[in-house]
């Protein structure tokens, strides 16, 4: 029996959704997260579910794609793209990333690819751009304009002094987008 | 078409020791001498030192008992960019009373750009904001301070032996200390190859002052060596440990192998240079002394008194062909100058790059003054120059587009590279003017000056 997923985004109630973002597909946002006005995620080929405290800024692209060379009729099983807490995609980033864990913060204009999997703590810094088939390491810094990398021994702190904040002045100059009582935070499998 | 103004497509010649080629807006203009002037055919002199991020003045004897680094700035290890102090706030116990815990602030250095922070070395956090962060001590100072103070006398009383029997034509104005501390920099020091040790020679050392002798024990040669560690060439490399060269070789004193050991050192100065020709001693560029401002006292560039050639467009080029190439004339003063261009001779010297033969236009160029107020002021005439339209491409204030043709004589796979001389009147208002007997007109003397430019059209067109 097959249930037609509702097209619709399924928003937690404490998630702040500005109405000029772009939500297309099946999407599911936890509590507590902030989604700036201009952010578009797009679930093309399948479910998006990000969970809480995450940050998402302007011009952020969250999109779960068909895979280049593949078509989209070609019958494939769609695969859910999953976000985890805590995380903050910075102004311009595109992330296409099935699987990406807690705590990371990927920096502006940076790029993510598809079978990258990003685990806990990691920075992708600005501009740089992962394409390759890994696993990235805890707590890795991406940077500079060779991307090389190394290990930080901390983990970024989450925002919440920055989330509570949005959350208390966008709502002042922004519509947001209605959120649906009682899903509470959604499973990460 | 941003390309075509890359600065390296139109190069001026100048005639120096060496025979540079260099863009117009990287050369400097003695306007003493009339000659263009490049980077290496004038003297550098070091104006002031300054930090790059604190914009800190320190004058030239502080730098050089800091070794050139600034007390306040720190350099991540590893990236090299400028660390930021940030502050948490940590429970502490109050002094009076270990029950109950205040919060206190601790701040640690983090850089923005690869998140590096001290507490990654180990650094404890401190409670002042700055002060607080110590460079970690070399190990060997003792003994390096110990052989410098023995070195120290013996290098001076070498100079002093070397300058009797010279009989040295030293000016009586300068400081003892000046000529030495800049070493090779200055006419004197040119002049006398000294050796190496006459760069220490003048670091404090008193003049007749009654040296004592100071004994070293001569350095000890040790037989055996630490072995190295038995899994060396089993053991896996952990990469995100180990430093790079660079890291490595930015730290001289230690160069740690492990990204452990790397710990920040105080940022490098960075210094305002003022430029000087060799041939009359006139200075071409002084900057201000302030590190915020980026003003010149003095700034003869080659910009404001040369006029410049610049490529607007360039037609397909095909071998042996001949094509019209649209070029622009600028003046930068604000009187009127003619301007007559002449291609090259068969056997110039200085012509060993061009690939085309060039024509242009026989007739004089006039172009009008740069007139700052012209755009405001609506009332003013333009003024009537009687262009030839085969030539004269178009006028625009102090601009003129003009046409040469080009035939590209070699079919290889290099750039087009054209040369021609530029032969322009200059006016030099620095000079001073002699008073005629009249009263009449002071107007300055026109010279005529000639440059030998090349201009980098491109490849051909496939």
């Amino acid at each position: 029996m097959l249930i037609l997923l509702s097209p619709s985004a399924k928003i937690s109630a404490g998630a702040v959704v500005c109405v000029e973002s772009e939500i297309k597909g099946d999407v599911t946002i936890g509590a507590r997260t902030v989604v700036h006005p201009k952010a578009r995620i797009i679930a093309e080929s399948g479910p998006i579910v990000i969970g809480e405290g995450n940050l998402i800024e302007e011009q952020a692209l969250i999109i779960n794609s068909y895979p280049e060379n593949i078509m989209p009729d070609a019958g494939l099983e769609p695969k859910t793209m999953i976000i985890g807490t805590n995380n903050v995609f910075e102004v311009g980033c595109v992330s296409r990333s099935l699987n990406i864990g807690d705590n990371n913060v990927i920096e502006s204009k940076a790029e993510i690819g598809r079978n990258v999997i990003l685990t806990s703590g990691c920075i992708i810094g600005a501009c740089c751009q992962i394409n390759t088939c890994e696993v990235v390491p805890e707590n890795t810094v991406v940077y500079g304009s060779k991307c090389i990398r190394r290990v930080q021994s901390e983990r970024p702190q989450p925002q919440t002094l920055q989330l509570d904040f949005l959350m208390k002045i966008l709502p002042n100059y922004h519509h947001l987008k209605k959120t649906v009582k009682g899903t509470g935070a959604p499973m990460r499998s | 078409m941003a390309s075509l103004l890359q600065p390296d497509t139109v190069v001026y010649l100048v005639r120096g020791e060496k025979r540079i080629r260099a863009p117009l807006s990287l050369l400097y203009f003695c306007r003493y001498c009339s000659e263009l002037r490049s980077l290496e055919c004038v003297s550098h002199e070091v104006d002031s030192h300054y930090c790059p991020s604190c914009l800190e003045n320190m004058p030239s004897a502080e730098a050089k008992l800091k070794k050139n680094r600034c007390a306040n700035c720190f350099d991540c290890p590893c990236c090299m960019h400028t660390l930021s102090t940030r502050a948490t706030n940590i429970p502490a116990p109050l002094p009076d009373d270990p029950t109950k815990t205040t919060m206190k602030k601790a701040y640690y250095l983090a850089c923005g750009f690869c998140r590096w922070t001290s507490r990654d070395v180990g650094m404890a956090d401190k409670s002042v904001a700055s002060g607080g962060w110590q460079e970690p001590e070399n190990p060997h100072t003792q003994r390096i301070n110990k052989l410098i103070e023995y070195y120290q006398p013996l290098a001076h009383r070498e100079k002093q032996e070397r300058d009797r029997k010279k009989m040295a034509r030293r000016r009586q104005g300068m400081p003892l200390a000046f000529s030495e501390k800049y070493g090779l920099g200055t006419r004197l020091q040119r002049q006398r190859p000294g050796g190496p040790l006459s760069s220490l020679a003048g670091l404090s050392i008193k003049e007749g002052e009654d040296q004592k002798e100071i004994t070293i024990e001569p350095a000890q040669a040790l037989d055996e060596v630490e072995p190295l560690p038995e899994d060396c060439y089993t053991r896996p490399v952990n990469l995100p440990e180990v430093t790079t060269l660079r890291q490595r070789l930015l730290q001289p004193d230690f160069q740690p192998a492990n990204a452990s050991q790397l710990h920040p050192r105080h940022k490098h100065l960075l210094m305002k240079r003022s430029l000087r020709c060799r041939k009359c001693e006139h200075n071409l560029s002084k900057p201000e002394f302030n590190p915020t401002s980026i003003k010149f006292k003095i700034q003869l560039v080659a910009v404001s008194y040369i006029p410049e050639v610049r490529i607007m467009s360039i037609p397909n080029l095909r071998y042996m062909k001949e094509s019209q190439v649209l070029l622009t004339l600028t003046n930068p003063v604000e009187n009127i100058t003619h301007v007559t261009l002449a291609s090259c001779e068969d056997d110039d010297p200085d012509d060993i790059n061009s690939t085309a033969k060039v024509m242009v236009p026989s007739k004089e160029l006039v172009l009008a003054g740069k007139d700052a107020a012209a755009e405001y002021d609506e009332l003013a005439e333009p003024q009537d120059f009687q262009d030839d339209p085969d030539i004269v491409a178009f006028r625009k204030s102090n601009k003129i587009g003009f046409f040469i043709k080009v035939i590209p004589q070699k079919e290889e796979d290099g750039d087009v590279t054209v040369s021609f001389k530029i032969r322009h009147d200059f006016r030099n208002l620095a000079a001073p003017i002699r008073p005629s007997d009249e009263g009449g007109d002071a107007q300055a003397e026109a010279i005529w000056l000639t440059h030998h430019v090349e201009l980098r059209l491109g490849p051909l067109a496939p």
